[in-house]
């Protein structure tokens, strides 16, 4: 057994800059992909209503304001999100997301209610996908293409 | 004219107001030198780099709450953190901080002083364990008698190793133990095994890591403090940081060799020295871990005590062959 | 004279609440009672009133540090449930990020202890290497607590050739800095002092007292689950059950340290052979009425939840047995004839991990052997009774 075996490691770090970042004067950057708050691209959401029931925490709540015009309302309750991005993988339209996720992590306010955050849009339509092949030889051809 | 100057000595410099001034800056380089070994940062915020803190936890402390138990001896529980700062205090008044008239002995400078300073510095232990006595609860119970069972460990190694100097240089008076220094500087060296032994001694006077066992924030809450809050809380914390200092005092004074040179480079030489003191204790607190209070004894007194006797040996032999 | 200390529920060596009753002698403690009960949320009957992707996200929130064990463990049992085949890919990196939250939870161990010893600067200095494990999660699942990347039948997100080589790169500072650490547990008196000989667990008592993971392992016992009931891809992945014979503190850190040095070959050997391939498989709504018992080696012992569904898309019933409610008994044993100052170290030497186990009461009846689970309002009600008799007495002693 040594006596002060961990003495050299610890004379060392007294001319080296400390490990700790002076938040919040400076910040680190966080990476690509980092799951902060949850938002919406309202031009193209068709509101299938997948991230609301598969959201863990009861976050999403979609109302239909006019059944006429199709207009939807989403509010996201940003109080109650557990930021696991479920919505983002449950939506399913494509080519891109309707549910995004950005990198805002510094979302504390003093009052619950300002953290919710509201969206009114009318209901994209998704694009028809290509016609599929038929299945079996055996499909009647009275089927229309979709 | 001279009662003036008595005032200004008591109360300003070297006296109250500095001590207390200077304790808290002695805390924040503590705090700073220990952050800085573990890669941390330390205070930095309040004031520039932080100078501010350990005075700002003295002013939030005091406007807290001052909650007393209501089995606690009120009368000893709150005159305690009052006589141990005044003790201290006064320790610090003997230091030898100028360098007095050698031959016109005063009331901070008599033949014997140095064991009027040891004397008082062993009254804060008493004042601990009456602390952590009198508060009545069980943690504070515990802490209280870990503070004397540390007592009989560490007090005989730091009088011996502190009255070797002294002995070397054949007198009571610290100004003159430090004149003797100044004057034969390589006699500093015989004694460097004493001023080893006194600087763990005083750590666990001083109940720092790894002698922290009467407080140990993980075992007993707060030890001989947990029932103390408030203004109560700031004057102990304050005590035990001019504790520290008059310790630092002391050992620069008797094993340093004092601060000559008049007041303005007598006052750089006393915060350059006991700075440096302070450090030696920061390097020891950061390298090491909180040991029990059974092996802090079994190690004074078969590690320390010996060696304090080797110390006062080779003391002896040089005195009688070499003077 | 002996003297009842309370430890807990609220106390600065304890990060969760627990109560430990202590009859001390001294310095020296005759008995020891423990009472749970302080950090119960009521998840398993929460789970019953949830999907099961829902699920996923709730399991993943029973504990912050081996949350990825939660949701691996009850994801392997759905599998089961619904019969799906996760691919290879999706299970590799299943097991990455398995092994990783295992690298990242002994560090803060070791950490942890020397704070409990009083060795701050090697609490300062294992926390700031942990963070080169927590960049490294944050990067594959976008968060550093709770990385939610399984999914029903794989994994959420892929990794690309950026991070497979930064992984790899990290791997070296890693494996430095552990060793240094083993060197320095080793080699510094004070710290040694502390853990040797403290909280002695003999083989025989550790297997009679159901003690898992690393606490076990410290006396001796190769008891693993990863070896035992290979899930996952630990069937073909080479490695060794890291043991120690000491059955003290110093034992199970030896243990930790080791377990550590294993898990940077795992990681090593999981990202040079990465086969490739999807990531998950399509889950279905519902699983078919079943049972399942999934087990899974978290840092802490053996993980074991139980699942029932009944056909819909809600599970009937979910139990999890976490590892530290295991070690409990072993403990007790430990704390006997221990000094006060060894209680903060024995009981962070089994790792607790206190909101894992606090799951429902369950009342034995001495006499009568019957069981029954009491729900909280239930106990609340018979606490009201009960003190109601209490303090009609002047002077009443309050059981705290």
């Amino acid at each position: 057994m040594k006596i002060a075996a961990f003495l050299p490691e610890l004379l060392r770090h007294i001319i080296r800059k400390p490990a700790t970042v002076d938040y919040p004067f400076k910040k680190l950057k966080v990476p690509k992909d980092f799951r902060g708050t949850p938002f919406l691209h309202p031009e193209l959401c068709i509101a299938c209503r997948a991230c609301e029931r598969d959201c863990p925490a009861e976050a999403i709540e979609i109302t239909a304001i006019s059944d006429v015009e199709k207009t939807f309302k989403m509010v996201i309750h940003n109080d109650r999100c557990v930021h696991c991005a479920q919505c983002v993988d449950s939506c399913p339209t494509t080519p891109k997301k309707a549910m995004d996720m950005d990198a805002a992590f510094e979302i504390a306010d003093f009052d619950r209610h300002n953290l919710k955050a509201e969206w009114v849009y009318v209901r994209a339509v998704q694009k028809p996908k290509a016609p599929a092949a038929p299945a079996a030889p055996a499909a009647p051809n009275t089927e229309a293409p979709a | 004219m001279a009662v003036l100057r008595t005032f200004l000595y008591l109360l300003v410099y070297p006296g109250v107001v500095f001590l207390f001034v200077y304790s808290t800056f002695a805390e924040w380089f503590d705090r700073k030198v220990y952050a800085r070994l573990q890669n941390r940062m330390g205070p930095t915020h309040t004031g520039r780099w932080g100078l501010l803190q350990p005075i700002a936890d003295f002013v939030k402390l005091m406007s807290k709450e001052d909650i007393v138990p209501e089995r606690a001896d009120k009368r000893l529980f709150t005159l305690l953190p009052i006589f141990g700062l005044a003790i201290v205090s006064t320790a610090g008044l003997l230091l030898p901080v100028w360098n007095f008239d050698l031959a016109a002995p005063g009331f901070t400078s008599f033949p014997g002083d140095i064991v009027v300073l040891l004397y008082l510095l062993s009254l804060p232990t008493l004042i601990f364990f009456l602390a952590g006595w009198s508060s009545t609860s069980f943690f504070s119970t515990i802490g209280a008698t870990r503070v004397l069972t540390m007592l009989f460990g560490y007090e005989v190694p730091l009088f011996l190793s502190v009255l070797s100097p002294a002995l070397l240089a054949g007198s009571w008076r610290l100004a003159e133990i430090a004149r003797f220094y100044q004057q034969k500087p390589l006699l500093i060296l015989p004694t460097l095994l004493g001023f080893v032994i006194a600087l763990i001694a005083v750590q666990a006077k001083l109940e720092r890591t790894p002698f922290d066992i009467p407080h140990a924030e993980t075992e007993v809450v707060g030890g001989t403090f947990t029932e103390y809050s408030g203004k109560k809380l700031a004057f102990f914390r304050l005590m035990t940081d001019v504790e520290m200092v008059v310790s630092a005092g002391l050992l620069a004074a008797v094993f340093l060799g004092g601060f000559p040179g008049g007041a303005l480079i007598g006052f750089v030489q006393f915060v350059a020295k006991t700075l440096f003191v302070i450090f030696l204790l920061s390097l020891m607190r950061a390298v090491t871990s909180r040991i029990r209070v059974d092996q802090v004894v079994s190690f004074a007194w078969r590690c320390l005590a010996p060696l304090a006797v080797l110390q006062l040996l080779i003391v002896i032999l040089i005195k009688g062959f070499l003077l | 004279m002996k003297v009842t200390i309370p430890i807990g529920p609220q106390h600065p060596a304890l990060k969760e609440p627990i109560s430990l009753r202590m009859t001390v002698d001294g310095e020296v403690i005759k008995d020891a009672d423990l009472r749970l009960g302080y950090n119960h949320r009521g998840l398993e009957k929460l789970a019953e009133q949830k999907t099961w992707v829902q699920n996923i996200y709730l399991t993943e929130r029973i504990c912050g540090i081996c949350s990825h064990s939660h949701t691996t463990c009850f994801v392997q049992g759905v599998e089961k449930l619904m019969e799906l085949d996760p691919p290879k890919r999706g299970l590799y990196i299943r097991t990455l990020v398995a092994e990783l939250e295992r690298v990242h939870s002994h560090l803060l161990w070791l950490g942890v202890a020397g704070h409990e010893a009083g060795f701050d600067s090697f609490f300062m200095y294992t926390w700031r290497d942990r963070e080169v494990v927590m960049d490294l999660l944050e990067i594959i699942s976008g968060n550093r607590v709770h990385y939610a990347i399984n999914t029903l039948g794989g994994v959420r997100r892929d990794i690309d050739e950026a991070q497979r080589a930064k992984i790899l790169g990290s791997l070296d500072t890693l494996k430095k800095r552990t060793e240094y650490y083993l060197m320095i547990g080793a080699n510094e008196p004070s710290f040694v002092a502390r853990l040797s000989r403290v909280g002695y667990l003999s083989k025989e008592d550790a297997i009679a007292l159901c003690a898992v993971g690393p606490t076990a392992r410290a006396s001796g016992i190769t008891q693993d689950v990863r070896k035992d009931d290979p899930y996952a891809v630990y069937g073909e992945t080479p490695f060794e059950v890291a043991t120690a014979d000491s059955c003290d503190v110093l034992g199970r850190t030896v243990v930790r340290v080791k377990e550590l040095l294993q898990s940077y070959n795992i990681i090593e050997f999981l990202m040079k052979n990465l086969p490739n391939g999807p990531i998950s498989v399509k889950a279905p709504r519902r699983a078919k009425p079943n049972e399942v018992v999934s087990r899974y080696e978290a840092p802490r012992g053996e993980n074991i939840h139980y699942i029932r569904s009944n056909g819909t898309d809600k599970p009937e019933r979910l139990k999890v047995r976490a590892p530290t409610l295991g070690n409990y008994a072993a403990t007790i044993k430990m704390l006997k004839n221990g000094f006060i100052a060894d209680i903060p170290l024995i009981f962070a030497a089994i790792d607790p991990c206190i909101c894992c186990a606090e799951r429902a009461v369950k009342v034995v009846d001495a006499r009568s052997g019957e069981e029954r689970t009491l729900r909280f309002s239930e106990l609340r009600r018979m606490a009201g009774r009960r003190f109601e008799k209490v303090s009609q007495k002047r002077n009443a002693v309050w059981p705290f």
